[in-house]
């Protein structure tokens, strides 16, 4: 594997409220290579958009406390960085985009304007130069018309269109990190396979390392190299995407395979949940957060943290007590 | 197999009106526009499609919670497009709700026990230890029914509107998008209580839904929907083992499936563009502006074809209809 371009270090971000402190991200620890492809998943309320968040340096301080951890980037560790130094990085060589476009999109500005924009405050350009390239990169990302679109407003866009501006903006830098922070949630499934073909394309042309942010399993295995499973802030496995699909050591991995309609396949039986729901990040089950809902456990689960440890080779890592029992079951992912 | 519900022709037009003093209308959004389809007593019919192409009017015209501008709607045998507001009341025992957003579909300053008290009050019935019941057969606790909804979790509140949903005992349930706010885990919990029920209560299910996974697992038949049209319907293994119109397929080849090797080696076929706007509708098949059959395969005598002629919802030799005039079986899974 090639060195790592950005990583992320026993991250832990805290959040203080009132009703107790959220351990959104409790320890975590990744990274992503040029070229590669890093899916996160998780159910709500995991943190998995979290640690994205960081990096960005998107998190409010208050209420959130970094408690320990370093993100590396390029060797420097944004988080001890000043300011300066981090909006140099933010938007021009690591970038984001999110879920819903109309949010994260201004409403009152051109949506040529705003891409514009991005460009100005990270280059010495004119301002005519960075509206061109705007019309450019518009039109790089499919949308038919730049010259006119560049010049209408967000809601004049579908959501299909709005996510491509939005992707336009984000790669107008050539960043080398992309974070995608559920990016075709919010979108129909035949326009979520046009923007992920549009995604891997400009991976594809520019070498970008790319973090993929969802819940969906399915879109994970498609378009990963390697998965991180995370659960009430912790990982609970990571691996390259056969190992975790195909051999899953953890128990939370493998209900949530289980607990999965397929449209691939004829319906054999019932499907079968996890069960239970996830955790309050404020009231995290002792031990191993996932025991009250996990069928392998016992009493060491309820009483030991345990710590993410490699599996069968140094890059599959599960953190369970009873990973080896976990391996004997069979994935429903083989078939 | 007798018919619980029969749809005939069903249209929904919202007129578009202009002016200020002399309202007159311009144009129509034609959300749904001349479907036809039926639902045996006990299966569970599933109507799928991407956001605007009408399945949840279809469903809320089904209940007539919104007044189809016409066609028919046959309950049981009876016409409920013709039926008055007593009547109607009556039905409504009949045929229930869940809805996508169990926040939003419960009311926020009343108890579960007021919620679930609601229905047997409307109609005048004895609810005596009847909440009780009904938490049980959800999977709850006799002692939720003192809480308030924000007390629970989504999975949770989806199981009270399940509870509501049954309280009177009705044959017929629409379920419009019950699980796709639901977190995966969860999803399966839902989808299974929704299957024991219907065993259980014998309850006929029209479902609604944009998640082809969960539609192949609980549906029996599948209806596809586009802008306002069906475009296929078939048994459910025969629709995702043998798609014919080319929307259904690129559909089924969109979704991404959780098996790598799988997804290594399939075809994507991706339709390019938008869904055009349902007030101007394209002329002939309505798929054709982004069908890749259309810009890829057919000749231009055969476009034509497409551009003036609106296909049929007709079986053309792939055993069950499709509204395509070039319709052609293919495996995509």
């Amino acid at each position: 594997m090639t060195e790592p371009l950005l990583s992320v270090e026993d991250l832990r971000v805290h959040f203080h409220t009132d009703a107790g402190v959220v351990k959104a991200v409790d320890g975590v620890s990744w990274s992503v290579a040029p070229g590669e492809t890093l899916g996160i998943v998780g159910e709500s309320g995991s943190g998995k958009s979290v640690s994205a968040l960081a990096v960005m340096g998107l998190v409010p301080v208050p209420p959130a406390r970094y408690e320990s951890g370093r993100i590396l980037f390029k060797g420097r560790d944004l988080i001890a960085a000043d300011e300066k130094e981090r909006r140099a990085i933010r938007g021009k060589e690591i970038s984001m985009i999110f879920q819903d476009p109309l949010t994260a999109l201004n409403p009152v500005f051109r949506v040529g304007h705003q891409i514009a924009e991005v460009i100005q405050a990270h280059e010495k350009i004119g301002r005519i130069p960075a509206r061109a390239k705007a019309v450019e990169l518009l039109g790089e990302v499919g949308i038919p018309n730049p010259r006119q679109r560049a010049r209408e407003y967000p809601h004049q866009f579908s959501g299909g269109m709005r996510q491509r501006a939005m992707i336009a903006m984000a790669l107008a830098l050539d960043p080398l990190v992309l974070l995608a922070d559920e990016p075709t949630t919010a979108l129909d499934v035949t326009v979520q396979a046009q923007i992920m073909d549009l995604l891997i394309r400009l991976q594809a042309d520019r070498g970008t390392a790319i973090v993929l942010i969802t819940h969906d399993l399915g879109l994970v295995a498609g378009h990963a190299d390697r998965v991180l499973v995370m659960y009430a802030g912790k990982v609970a496995e990571l691996g390259t995407i056969d190992d975790v699909y195909y051999r899953p050591r953890h128990p939370y991995t493998l209900g949530l395979l289980n607990s999965l309609a397929r449209m691939d396949q004829r319906r054999t039986d019932r499907l079968r949940p996890i069960i239970g729901q996830p955790p309050s990040l404020i009231r995290v089950p002792p031990g191993c957060a996932f025991h009250p809902r996990c069928p392998f456990a016992t009493d060491v689960c309820r009483r030991d943290v345990p710590a993410l440890e490699p599996k069968d080779g140094p890059d599959h890592l599960a953190a369970c007590h009873h990973a080896d029992q976990v391996e004997l079951q069979q994935s429903p992912a083989a078939s | 197999m007798t018919a619980l519900v029969e749809v005939e022709n069903l249209v929904k037009h919202y007129p578009i009106r202009s002016g200020i003093v002399f309202k007159h209308d311009v144009g129509a959004v034609k959300a749904v526009d001349g479907i036809s389809f039926e639902l045996a007593a006990g299966e569970t019919f599933a109507i799928v499609g991407e956001s605007g192409c009408g399945k949840s009017t279809t469903a809320r015209c089904v209940l007539r919670l919104i007044e189809p501008t016409s066609g028919t709607v046959r309950f049981d045998g009876e016409d409920i497009t013709a039926a008055g507001t007593a009547r109607l009341r009556e039905l409504r025992r009949e045929m229930q709700m869940i809805f996508q957003d169990p926040f939003a579909s419960l009311n926020p300053r009343m108890t579960v026990r007021g919620i679930l008290r609601e229905p047997f009050r409307i109609h005048g019935l004895e609810e005596d230890g009847k909440v009780e019941d009904l938490l049980e057969m959800v999977g709850l606790l006799p002692e939720h029914a003192s809480r308030y909804p924000h007390e629970f979790s989504g999975g949770q509140r989806q199981r009270v509107g399940i509870a509501r949903a049954i309280a009177l005992n009705p044959k017929l349930i629409v379920c419009d998008e019950p699980v796709s706010a639901l977190d995966v885990s969860i999803r399966a919990q839902v989808l299974n209580l929704l299957e024991d029920l219907q065993k259980q209560l014998g309850l006929t299910y029209l479902f609604i839904a944009h998640d082809l996974s969960v539609v192949r697992h609980i549906a029996n038949r599948v209806a596809v929907m586009y802008l306002g049209t069906m475009v296929e319907t078939a048994a459910t293994d025969d629709l995702f083992e043998r798609p014919s119109h080319p929307y259904t397929q690129a559909l089924i080849s969109a979704v991404p499936v959780p098996d790598p090797n799988r997804e290594r080696s399939r075809r994507r076929i991706l339709v390019s563009g938008d869904v055009p706007s349902p007030v101007n509708p394209p002329s002939g098949c309505r798929f054709r502006t982004r069908c890749p059959k259309f810009a890829n395969e057919l000749s231009e005598a055969e476009r034509q074809r497409c551009v003036d002629e609106p296909p049929a919802l007709v079986d053309r030799g792939e055993g069950h209809p499709t509204a395509c005039h070039y319709s052609e079986a293919r495996t995509l899974v």
